[in-house]
This record gives C-alpha cells, sequence and structure tokens, in this order.
C-alpha cells in the first residue's frame, strides 16, 4: 500500500449534472472504492442533488462489508457542488469544509435557484465571493485566469486550489507546465483532478447520447460536439500518477483537501421545529398530556386495561425513537384544519396512523381498539425508519392548509420535497432513438408497445413485440443504450405535498427551488433523500373523496339530517347499504 | 374541370366505356363516359352488376397515377395565366386570377384563350370543361363541379348547389341528408353553432369558405419564385437563339431589380411555353450570388448545348418566363482603381461555367468536415453547392500546429520501440531508415466512432508529434491501447509536419 500513491477525484459529476454526467451516483462512488482511492467528491452542476445517493451507496457498501467480516473500507465521500456561473467566469468546484460551510452552499445554490426560472441557476462571481466562509474551491481555469485567481485567493486565502487535467489532447503537458507556472506565481497550489464525467470508459456511448439529446442533435451530425476520447472517467491512482510524472504534488494535494473538509451528510442534524409545543413543556411530557386527556375523554377517567396497555406501549415506542415532536406535528396541522370555520375535513393514513395515539389526537378516525391494530407492528425497532403519516384533505381547500404552513414555520423552514423525474421506457426509446437516426415509426412503434408510463423497464420482448429484430445491430445498440439510460434522472419536479419542516433556516440544509406554480418552492432532495437524512417530511395530501363527503355532510344538515363529522360510529351491519352496494 | 379518356385502338368508337377501381373489395365503376352514362351506369355501381346490364360495357383499371400526370400537364398550361395554380384532384384545377384576368380579355377571355388551347393540344381525343368563378377556391370547385342552372348572382348559385358540393366527409354528408339539408342553402339559414356541435366544426369551415364568408387560398403547387419576369409573343418565335436573346433580355430586367434590392439569385430557371402547351424548364446555378445578365446568359448558353435532348421548338414559343426562386444578399462591388478582375469572382465564374457545361457532380471542391477522425475531415463536394457550415480548427497563434500538412492515405505502418502501456515512441523505422525521436509531445487520443461499428466501440488511436535527430517532424499513432483493446498494438505514421 505504501508505495501506491494516494489520490481522491475530486471533481466527480454523475447525472444529476443532468445530461451531462453519464453515471449513477452510487456507480461513480464504488468504481471509486474499487479502485482504491483515497475518496470522491460529488460535484454536479448548480445543485447537490445526486449527493444523498452516492452518500447511500457509501453506507450500503460500508455495511455490506461489516456484515462480510471485511475490514472497514478507508475511503471518504465528500460532497459539495461545481459552481457553473452565467458570467462567464470558470467553473468553480466548492466544497464546505464545515456544517458552516455547508450552510453557505446551500444557501449561494438557493440564491442562484431563486433567480431562475424553475430548473435553472443563475450565479454570478461576485455571489460567490459572499459566500466563500468555509468553503474550499477549486478553480477549473486556463492558463489566462490569472487575474481570477488572485481575485479568488485574496477573498478565500489557503482554500483555493488550480484544477488540473491531462485530457490526453495533445498538449497536455505543455498545459500543465503553464499551469504550475501559474500555480507557483499565484501562490495556489495545483491539484490534479481528471473531471470525471462517468466511471469507466464503457460509458463513452452513453455519454455521447446524453450530448446528444443535450444538443439537440444525432450522433452522425454532432461532429465535434462529442468528446474525442473517453477519458474522463474515474482513473486508479496509479495511473493519475503516472500522468501527472511532472507535477506529483497535484496528485498528493488531493489527499490534503481531503483531509481538510471535516464535513459529512451525517452531520446535518436535523431539529424539529419548536412551534407544536408549548413553553416550557418536553414533547414527551406534552405528547402524553394531551393524549391522556383525550383517553379520559373518550373512555373515562378510569380507562380500560386494554387502552391503558396499548398507550403505555406506544408511549415508550415514541420515547425511544424520539418520535413525540412528529406527531406533534401532525396534530398541530390535524388541529388548524380541525379549526376552520367550516372545518376541513381530514384523514390521517399509513404505518403509525393506526395507533391509539393517532386515534385520540384526532388524526384518524379508526378506533385501533375496537379493530385490533397494532401500531407497534409497523413502527417496530427493527425498521429505522421513522413514522409515516400521510394527512388528506380535502382536495378543494388544501391550499388553505398549505398556506398555513409556510406562514406558521415561514418559508425559510418549510419547503416541499422533491420529485426525481426519471426516463421512463417511452421517453428513453424516443430520446435515443432519435439520436441514433433512427425513424419517428420505429421510435412510436417500439413506445407504444409499452404500457402506461409507470413501467420503469425495457424488455427485450417490447422489441420482437414491435416487430423489430433485437438481433440487428442497430436495435441492439438501441436497446443497451436505452437499458443504460432507464431510471437516469432526466429533472426535479415538486412532490405532490411533501412538507419539510426545520428548526433553522431550511436554506442551510438543502437548496431550495423555484417551483413551477407560483408561490411555491421545494428543496432539491427527494422522500428517498430525506429518509436517508432523518429529516422529517409530512405529506399534506388532497384527496377528492374528502370534498364529496363534506358535500354529502351539507346536504345532510341542509335536510334536517343533522351535523356530522368523519367521528360518527358507522355500523358495518346496515343492510341497507349492503343491498346498494 | 375535364374528364378525358386515352384512346385504345381496340375500343370500339361507339360502345360505352368505363374505368374500374376496387373499392371496398369489389370492382366497382370509377368514371363513366357519357354513352354509358345515357345507358343508367353510375359510379360505384360493382362491375359484375354493370356488366349484366350492358354486356358490351367497355373496361378499363383506372389509373389515378396516370391522372395525376394528365392533370398535371394541364396544370402547366394553365401557368401562363398566374402563377397561383393548385391541383384538384383528381379532376380539378384552382386559378388565382385574381388582378391578372384583364391581361387575357377578361374572366370570359381568359376562358376562350384556355378553351381553344386546350382544344389544340389535346387534337383528337374528346375533352369535356367545366368552368366556374367565385370568391374562394371551395366556392368555385364547388359551382364548377354541380352548377346545373344559371342563376342571378354567385351567392344565389352557391346556396341553390346539393350538399353534395360541400365535399365533407361522406358520413356528415349522410347525417346533414337525414336531417333534411338538402342544399347549402338550407344550411346556411341555421344557425351556426348547434350544426357544428352536431356535425362537426368542418361542416360550418367548409360552409363559410364556400360561401366567401372566411377568408380562404389556394396553395400553389409549385412554391412561389421569389421573382420572375416574362415576355409574350403575338408571333412565336422558332429559333432556340431568339430564345436565349429573349432570356439575356429578361436577365437584364432581373438584374436591375436585384441591383436595386441588393440581391442575386444562385438559381435562375427558365421555362419556355411552346404555342402547342408544352413546357420545357432550363435551370442554371451558381457558386454565388449572381446578377450579370451577360454571365447568365453564357450559362444557359452552356446548359443548351450540354443538353442530351435538344430543345425542339415545334410551332415556336409565345411565352418564355425567367425567375429566380431565391434572393441571397449581394452587395454591389467596387471594382478596383488599377484594374483586374475580383478573383473570388472569377473564379466562381469560371467554377460556374464549367459546372454547367460538364455537370455539377464533375466538379468538385473540398469542404471541411465537422468530425475527430483526422481522415475524415475534409469531403469533396460538387463545387456550386454553398458551402459547409463547419470550419477547420484555426491554429492558436503561437501554437504548434496539432495537424500535419500531409497526410499519408492510407497511414504507413512502421516499427517502433515505445514504453508500454502508453508511453511516447522512443525510435522508428519508417521505409527502412531508422528515426531516433528527439522531441515529442501527445499523446492526442482519438477513440473511433462507435456508432459505425456494427459490434464493438473501435480501436482507439494515441497520436505523438515527434521529431527525429534530424529534424524531420512526423505524426505517428499507435493503433490501440495496449491490452484492453489490442495486445500489440501497431504504429503508423499518418502524416509529416512541413
Amino acid at each position: 500500500m505504501s508505495d501506491e500513491p494516494a489520490f481522491a477525484e475530486l471533481v466527480a459529476a454523475t447525472n444529476y449534472s443532468f445530461l451531462r454526467g453519464a453515471s449513477h451516483p452510487s456507480d461513480m462512488v464504488s468504481e471509486a472504492i474499487a479502485l482504491k482511492m483515497a475518496g470522491i467528491g460529488i460535484a454536479d452542476r448548480n445543485t447537490v442533488a445526486g449527493v444523498v445517493r452516492a452518500y447511500i451507496a457509501l453506507r450500503n457498501a460500508r455495511e455490506k462489508a461489516a456484515a462480510e467480516k471485511l475490514p472497514e473500507i478507508p475511503f471518504e465521500l465528500v460532497v459539495g457542488a461545481r459552481l457553473v456561473f452565467a458570467d462567464g467566469t470558470p467553473d468553480i468546484v466548492a466544497y464546505p469544509a464545515t456544517r458552516y460551510g455547508w450552510g453557505r452552499l446551500t444557501r449561494l445554490l438557493t440564491l442562484g435557484n431563486l433567480r431562475a426560472q424553475k430548473g435553472d441557476c443563475i450565479l454570478h462571481f461576485s455571489d460567490l465571493l459572499e459566500y466563500t466562509e468555509d468553503l474550499l474551491l477549486i478553480v477549473m481555469a486556463q492558463e489566462s485566469d490569472g487575474a481570477l485567481l488572485y481575485q479568488l485567493r485574496n477573498a478565500a486565502p489557503g482554500r483555493v486550489w488550480l484544477g488540473a487535467t491531462m485530457p490526453r489532447q495533445g498538449s497536455d503537458r505543455r498545459r500543465l507546465a503553464r499551469l504550475m507556472r501559474l500555480g507557483q506565481a499565484s501562490g495556489v497550489p495545483l491539484i490534479a483532478t481528471n473531471d470525471a464525467l462517468y466511471a469507466t470508459p464503457a460509458q463513452r456511448p452513453l455519454h455521447d447520447i446524453v450530448t446528444c439529446i443535450r444538443e439537440g442533435t444525432t450522433i452522425t451530425q454532432a461532429g465535434r460536439k462529442l468528446a474525442g476520447n473517453a477519458e474522463r472517467h474515474l482513473k486508479a491512482p496509479t495511473e493519475m500518477a503516472r500522468l501527472f510524472r511532472d507535477c506529483p504534488q497535484a496528485v498528493a494535494e488531493t489527499k490534503v483537501l481531503l483531509d481538510r473538509i471535516s464535513f459529512r451528510l451525517h452531520h446535518l442534524n436535523y431539529e424539529y421545529p419548536h412551534e407544536p409545543v408549548p413553553k416550557g413543556w418536553k414533547p414527551q411530557r406534552w405528547l402524553q398530556h394531551i393524549v391522556t386527556k383525550a383517553a379520559r375523554k373518550r373512555y373515562g377517567t378510569d380507562l380500560p386495561d386494554k387502552v391503558r396497555k396499548l398507550l403505555r406501549e406506544e408511549f415508550d415506542l415514541i420515547r425511544n425513537h424520539q418520535y413525540a415532536y412528529y406527531f406533534l406535528t401532525v396534530y398541530d396541522l390535524v388541529r388548524f384544519a380541525r379549526d376552520q370555520k367550516p372545518p376541513i375535513l381530514c384523514q390521517g393514513r399509513g404505518s403509525a396512523a393506526n395507533s391509539i395515539v393517532c386515534f385520540l389526537l384526532g388524526v384518524t378516525s379508526v378506533d385501533p381498539v375496537e379493530h385490533n391494530l397494532l401500531f407497534s407492528r409497523f413502527v417496530s425497532e427493527e425498521r429505522k425508519e421513522p413514522p409515516d403519516i400521510d394527512i388528506d384533505f380535502e382536495h378543494e381547500r388544501r391550499e388553505e392548509v398549505m398556506q398555513h404552513i409556510y406562514h406558521r414555520y415561514g418559508r425559510h423552514r418549510a419547503g416541499i420535497a422533491a420529485t426525481v423525474i426519471h426516463y421512463r421506457p417511452r421517453s428513453a426509446v424516443r430520446e435515443v432513438g432519435k439520436v441514433l437516426g433512427l425513424s419517428e415509426d420505429i421510435t412510436a412503434r417500439l413506445g407504444s408497445t409499452v404500457w402506461g408510463s409507470f413501467s420503469s423497464d425495457m424488455e427485450e420482448k417490447r422489441y420482437t413485440e414491435a416487430g423489430l429484430d433485437p438481433a440487428n445491430p442497430a436495435i441492439a445498440r438501441l436497446k443497451d443504450l436505452v437499458g443504460q439510460i432507464l431510471k437516469f434522472p432526466r429533472h426535479l419536479s415538486q412532490h405532490v405535498g411533501g412538507f419539510v419542516l426545520t428548526q433553522d433556516r431550511l436554506d442551510e440544509t438543502v437548496p431550495i427551488h423555484n417551483g413551477a406554480m407560483k408561490d411555491r418552492t421545494f428543496i432539491e432532495w427527494d422522500k428517498d433523500d430525506i429518509d436517508a437524512l432523518k429529516l422529517m417530511k409530512v405529506d399534506v395530501l388532497a384527496l377528492g373523496m374528502l370534498t364529496c363527503i363534506r358535500k354529502a355532510f351539507d346536504l345532510m344538515r341542509d335536510h334536517g339530517l343533522g351535523d356530522n363529522d368523519l367521528e360518527i360510529s358507522l355500523s358495518s351491519k346496515d343492510k341497507a347499504v349492503y343491498e346498494m352496494l | 374541370m375535364l374528364r378525358h379518356r386515352s384512346s385504345r385502338s381496340d375500343a370500339r368508337d361507339d360502345a360505352p366505356f368505363a374505368l374500374v377501381e376496387k373499392i371496398r373489395g369489389a370492382m366497382r365503376l370509377a368514371a363513366l363516359d357519357p354513352r354509358a352514362v345515357a345507358l343508367g351506369l353510375a359510379p360505384g355501381l360493382p362491375l359484375a352488376d354493370a356488366r349484366a346490364r350492358i354486356p358490351e360495357l367497355v373496361v378499363y383499371d383506372a389509373d389515378p397515377a396516370a391522372d395525376l400526370r394528365w392533370l398535371e400537364r394541364i396544370a402547366d398550361l394553365c401557368d401562363r395565366y398566374t402563377p397561383m395554380v393548385a391541383l384538384d384532384p383528381s379532376d380539378g384545377i384552382t386559378l388565382d386570377i385574381t388582378g391578372c384576368a384583364h391581361l387575357f380579355g377578361g374572366e370570359a377571355g381568359l376562358v376562350a384563350d384556355l378553351e381553344s388551347r386546350m382544344h389544340r393540344w389535346m387534337q383528337g381525343t374528346t375533352g369535356h370543361l367545366r368552368h366556374a368563378f367565385a370568391d374562394t377556391p371551395e366556392g368555385a370547385q364547388a359551382l364548377a363541379r354541380f352548377q346545373t342552372v344559371p342563376a342571378a348572382s354567385e351567392d344565389a348559385a352557391l346556396r341553390r348547389l346539393p350538399i353534395a358540393a360541400l365535399r365533407l366527409e361522406p358520413e356528415t354528408e349522410t347525417a346533414l341528408r337525414r336531417a333534411g339539408l338538402r342544399t347549402i342553402g338550407d344550411l346556411a339559414t341555421r344557425p351556426s353553432a348547434p350544426i357544428a356541435a352536431r356535425f362537426g366544426e368542418e361542416a360550418t369551415d367548409t360552409l363559410a369558405r364556400v360561401l366567401g364568408q372566411a377568408d380562404s387560398r389556394i396553395v400553389p403547387r409549385r412554391a412561389l419564385p421569389a421573382l420572375f419576369f416574362e415576355r409574350r409573343f403575338a408571333e412565336p418565335i422558332a429559333r432556340t437563339e431568339d430564345a436565349l436573346t429573349v432570356i439575356g433580355d429578361l436577365g437584364e430586367e432581373a438584374a436591375l431589380v436585384l441591383e436595386e434590392r441588393r440581391k442575386g439569385g444562385r438559381r435562375f430557371t427558365a421555362r419556355l411555353y411552346r404555342s402547342d402547351g408544352q413546357i420545357r424548364d432550363l435551370s442554371v446555378e451558381s457558386g454565388l450570388p449572381l446578377r450579370d445578365p451577360a454571365l447568365l446568359v453564357k450559362l444557359f448558353s452552356e446548359r443548351v448545348e450540354a443538353l442530351a435532348d435538344p430543345i425542339d421548338p415545334g410551332f415556336g414559343f409565345d411565352m418564355i418566363r425567367l425567375a429566380v426562386p431565391s434572393l441571397e444578399p449581394m452587395m454591389p462591388t467596387q471594382l478596383q482603381l488599377e484594374g483586374g478582375a475580383v478573383t473570388q469572382e472569377a473564379m466562381a465564374a469560371l467554377v460556374d461555367r464549367l459546372s454547367t457545361r460538364l455537370g455539377r457532380d464533375r466538379i468538385h471542391r473540398f469542404a471541411p468536415r465537422d468530425t475527430h477522425i483526422p481522415e475524415q475531415g475534409v469531403l469533396t463536394l460538387p463545387a456550386v453547392d454553398a458551402p459547409t457550415p463547419a470550419v477547420w480548427e484555426k491554429p492558436q497563434t503561437g501554437e504548434p500546429p496539432l495537424r500535419p500538412l500531409h497526410l499519408f492515405d492510407p497511414p504507413q505502418k512502421i516499427e517502433v520501440m515505445a514504453e508500454v502501456p502508453d508511453g511516447p515512441p522512443h525510435r522508428f523505422r519508417w521505409r527502412r531508415t531508422l528515426h531516433d525521436v528527439t522531441r515529442f509531445e501527445g499523446p492526442e487520443r482519438i477513440a473511433a466512432e462507435w456508432w459505425k461499428r456494427p459490434e464493438g466501440t473501435g480501436i482507439t488511436r494515441d497520436y505523438y508529434r515527434v521529431e527525429d535527430a534530424r529534424g524531420h517532424r512526423f505524426w505517428i499513432f499507435r493503433h490501440g491501447l495496449y491490452n484492453s483493446e489490442k495486445r500489440e498494438p501497431g504504429w503508423y505514421v499518418h502524416g509529416l509536419f512541413a
């Protein structure tokens, strides 16, 4: 090991650099581990949307190694973003060294996002100068960018590196020599990188395809818009050392930078918002207080044994997992809806909703004592997932609830989760087919064999169904590339109603984007990312049937059939109803 | 509108005659001559029934393609009246004569002229021509096909036409008839919204267009040229040379207009209208925008001389039209004070003349191509074609050129001593001479174009620019990546620097 140079690829893009990167974050991480790198830095274009995937991949790899009793993987994942500027400044890769730096980075990205239409990010060099604290910066500069380098070095002394690549373009060594001179003159150390866009050289065709999709051209017409070779993959430390023979310190510098980064994604400590708990109360105490009060009201001062037992079990579970805040936040929303004039009908569902706590809080109307439902069956000790309660509201009045959330927690602390829109078989076939120069009728025919938009694979039989021979080289190529691009992210969109609420500024945890709808903002992580980082998400959903029930209740009141709400106890043995069914 | 039949020697002249077509699985009558109509046959009747009724019926297969060709030729004939000519298959032609009827003595004069030309042109065949004028193409088409009795005004005539004159989908037409709406007038008096709701927007839209309530234009069958100039002759001119002179005259007219607009043309088309209705097109192209009439005549005479089948003036041409299909910017040129030709233009003129005389595919020039593969960076194109948008990369000032002046095709194999796996060459043997590499730069790695290979991704090349002990510079490459693509990659010299 000792004679192997330590190297970490610190400028690695993933397919969250939409239509530029050609590998999943997880593939980048596992390839880097396989190459025995000291670490990898994931930096996508003006986004951190892919970093959690990389984080999950490393965590899974570590768990797998531990399960197989293998030695721990000596590998570090650092996360940041490649800042791409709108004013012609060369790209700068930024890594937060600390938790504070992460907040600076996400705020910087939020600034750029909110300035632009959905899906874009407009940054200027002057913005970066405002947010450089605790950020380590790698400038992907040309020889001619000396002035910029001086300016940045003065703004962030000791935290600037000059990224050098050896792309095998003929004059690499001459270019490296010039960058070395520039680095020496400005006192900025050189750092070796391959500016990687994909994990292995095998992804070159796929990278060419996404380049063509981005440029709106076909593979035969793209010409020099495509890369001339397949060099921008992750390279082993020994190979990097060989490439940077003239400047070994640039390779060594990667370890220096890596060691200066103390921030890891799991440092994002989540804090629940304080609003649902009154001053002077501990959340667990407050939850028990109001639940017990409700129980007494319902079952009488002397609680039945069954209820008492169930309550004790659930309280223990909630305390052990520290879920009290979560239940209280949900309760808070439900109470708001119930207190409206007229009240908004709402109904909780999901695994945790089957608890007696939820029932007594009025989140659900199903009495678990009566129906023998087991809350602990769903939130068990083994499953370390946060409890899941979806709340449905009348679809015509959900906006009131959402605006209430923004109002109560503030826009800087509440945001809707993202949904990553992936390539589906139909879109993949259409776009890849277009790039490969297949006629529209072939891709349309193939696309029409896929039913619905939710199937996510493209089986071989689809090709034969469409009357195409999978052995034909053009079709085989299409099939191969479609298989690779499937499940690639295409763009971010907002989730239907998953709210993330925080105690501190949300934009210091994750960048915020403008939604397509007016007055909606969303964060750039989706529900899996949020789960992995243990952030809290409350699903505020809209259900048309609740509106329907509301209208039925209104009609009943108008016709003198009395006031009703969802808490009525319906007899399930009404004969007339069964006959109607 | 015109109905025709081709005269066949085996047809008895007095026998009823029909064309048949396979419609919905059965042979049915598609078109009939007057005798057959008089015997009570109608289009759409199955052939078997028709045969049973009229055993002596003479039958031929309908040939829609031939009908269309015939229609095109008649449309060519009509081109002399207006360039706005549209086909209305299978048996109609629509002319937009807005503002040009007076040239032919008004609408009646135009029809008379057309009828006499048709008559002359179709010697021997019987033709039956129906015509109508209206404010919109749809109106004229409906009147021409369905008007039976004259009416006081165009509108009254249209309103009297049967619903069929709207030429809607058969289902819609049947539905309208079932609703008791028999004439266009019936439909027009009803409020349009319920009609649209029940019978579709198409019904009301078509109605509005037929009645001239909605604007409607014909789509001419040929794109209108940007500019055209024409001359008519009371006495047809019979000599090709005279026709060329006229083209020259028209060219002068064109040059004046082009100069005024600061434009030039890269294509010119002369159309010669023979008095018997035949038409001959001549086209010339030039590499640069052009407007000099003398050059134009030269190009046209080259063209005429190079024709495989010479122009046959027949009874002479009675009209010649010169068209410039599209204009391109062309600034007036400053003549040099000391004289001498503007070389680029002189060159272009030569290319134009040679291409016109020898054929456009015989004169080529090099054009850049947008690719990483060195030997494919250039292609040959017909010299008169417009330049391609791709450009070669210009070497940066102060930088040594990355590409050699001379490329070998194919690259020449050499023996090389080099570092493995991807180090530079130290020494190589080319044409039995040993060269010691003193300086090198590279590699420049160029991967194969995977999409052109049916299997695999192809072989990658590593190019080095090397200099030997005597100062000669070579462009050599290793063919294949060591071990991953080839076990023993070969080396080649691909080019020489100065």
